[in-house]
């Protein structure tokens, strides 16, 4: 077989000789021997192992999301009424994030930029990440759900303390620092917005990799594990803040203060 | 011995039922496997897999609860066409009418809105759950790009369709979204203007939304999936332990 693949490409098949072409009949006909029913150790058939467990959680699910819409309504407000603005008026849920990141630095930078860099950055991973070790294992290994564990903490902890930051400083007014540094220091909007805000956000994703490297000496999969576990803890605290902490005029608050219903 | 002919035996033993289920009943590997790959719903799955594949705590479900999911947001999607009307005048009463005077009108909009929220949140899991795995490893790098764009697309089905109902949750969370999108440097109005097809939302905004949300996203979304799924058994099935 090894000889028949290392012939240059295009040799006329009439130099296989005979003896060697019944060789190459006994191969293909060994191979069609093998049927598709052949189970290796740790293979079982699809048709019953994977089909009922398919079947089962289907089944389940169904029940639950009918429990659910006999129980809970979807909400219907008033016909909409471009002349009524809602305060606070929000986003869906999965935006509200964004609309988190609104309140605290540029438009542009917050709701389209810093989302796209996002998505390109979490399609790009594995281009970057090409080793094929821990797959198949939940965060790697040890080290990797340690990793994991101090991404959520420290994610979790800067994000609410730079809402509360900017709440301090703003005095209760929205883009605390950005309006900070625009009324009190007399910076140009888009040094607050923009600069002000892009530092603040790379000085707090490039403090948690130092601090990763000293304390973990990561491999490149274990760092990324962190970048994206920062980026998913993210994701929900602010649409958690944006959902459940923000009310009228977007001013912090808590949730049973909420002025309207928000699905 | 041979054993007397049940009633069951004639039914599956008669030529129309021969013509339809070419294969018996699957308790030989035999017919286990024909049964997978004679049908056209099923043959999605390879005839064998690996014994790891079928651990429920290895994906949580996720990626078929999504497309779970996506089945029944087409299914009560399908029954809520019938009496929903894409337009600013009628639109909010095809709602009420929808919730009060139509049989089950109510429970199909309410599992079309819970889905549709439990879809994005499947949908973010998975990510997360192929992400932690180490699934998006060559040689499935390809397919993890594929799942972004799934992402993307599931949150643009729901955002377009959270502009349907027409109520004031509808309109202003539109508002703030399209805003959203309009501050994009240098393209912002443009983006804006595309999305709501007028300065503020309207009519011409409802029926570009209503399109997108019932045929254009969910053609997206289906062609999407049907390159995930085959990519995964291309790319050696789902990922496991090496």
């Amino acid at each position: 077989m090894a000889e028949l693949a290392n012939q240059a490409p295009g040799s006329p098949a009439q130099q296989i000789d005979e003896a060697k072409r019944r060789k190459l009949l006994e191969l293909v006909r060994g191979r069609a021997l093998a049927r598709p029913t052949d189970l290796a150790e740790d293979e079982v058939m699809v048709w019953p192992s994977l089909v009922v467990v398919e079947a089962v959680s289907a089944v389940v699910f169904l029940g639950i999301l009918t429990v659910l819409s006999i129980l809970v309504n979807a909400p219907l407000l008033d016909r909409a009424n471009p002349n009524q603005t809602p305060n606070p008026s929000k986003a869906p849920w999965y935006f509200l994030n964004l609309q988190e990141m609104l309140l605290h630095m540029d438009a542009g930078l917050a709701g389209v930029i810093v989302p796209t860099i996002a998505l390109v950055a979490i399609a790009a991973i594995p281009y970057f990440d090409r080793s094929p070790l821990g797959v198949g294992i939940l965060g790697t290994s040890t080290k990797g759900r340690k990793i994991i564990a101090f991404s959520t903490v420290f994610t979790t902890i800067v994000l609410i303390g730079m809402i509360l930051l900017d709440e301090v400083i703003g005095r209760g007014t929205q883009f605390g620092i950005g309006r900070y540094a625009q009324e009190e220091l007399g910076m140009p909007e888009w040094v607050g917005g923009i600069i002000l805000s892009s530092i603040i956000m790379i000085g707090a994703i490039g403090t948690m990799v130092v601090m990763i490297q000293r304390m973990f000496r990561p491999t490149r999969r274990e760092l990324i594990i962190a970048l994206f576990t920062g980026f998913f803890v993210t994701y929900w605290v602010l649409a958690i803040s944006g959902t459940s902490f923000r009310g009228e005029g977007q001013m912090l608050t808590w949730p049973w203060n909420l002025p309207l219903e928000h699905h | 011995m041979r054993r007397e002919q049940t009633l069951a035996d004639r039914i599956t033993g008669s030529a129309l039922w021969r013509s339809v289920v070419r294969h018996g009943y699957p308790d030989t590997q035999r017919n286990q496997a024909l049964i997978i790959a004679s049908n056209v719903f099923l043959h999605i799955h390879p005839v064998k897999i690996k014994r790891y594949a079928t651990k429920v705590t290895y994906t949580f479900c996720l990626g078929g609860l999504s497309f779970f999911m996506f089945l029944v947001l087409v299914m009560t999607g399908v029954l809520l066409m019938f009496y929903y009307i894409p337009s600013s005048e009628g639109a909010y009463q095809s709602m009420k009418d929808i919730e009060a005077s139509v049989s089950f009108g109510q429970l199909m909009r309410n599992m079309h809105r819970w889905s549709a929220q439990g879809m994005v949140i499947a949908v973010f899991l998975h990510m997360g759950r192929v992400f932690y795995t180490g699934s998006y490893k060559p040689p499935r790098e390809f397919n993890w790009v594929i799942g972004v764009l799934l992402l993307v697309t599931t949150f643009l089905l729901s955002f377009t369709g959270y502009l349907l109902p027409w109520d004031q949750l509808a309109y202003w969370a539109i508002t703030v979204g399209s805003e959203i999108g309009g501050a994009a440097p240098i393209v912002g109005p443009q983006v804006n203007r595309i999305l709501l097809g007028d300065f503020q939302i309207g009519q011409s905004t409802l029926i570009r939304f209503y399109t997108l949300h019932v045929i254009f996203l969910p053609l997206v979304a289906a062609f999407l999936m049907a390159v995930h799924f085959w990519r995964i058994r291309k790319d050696g099935g789902i990922s496991g332990p090496l």
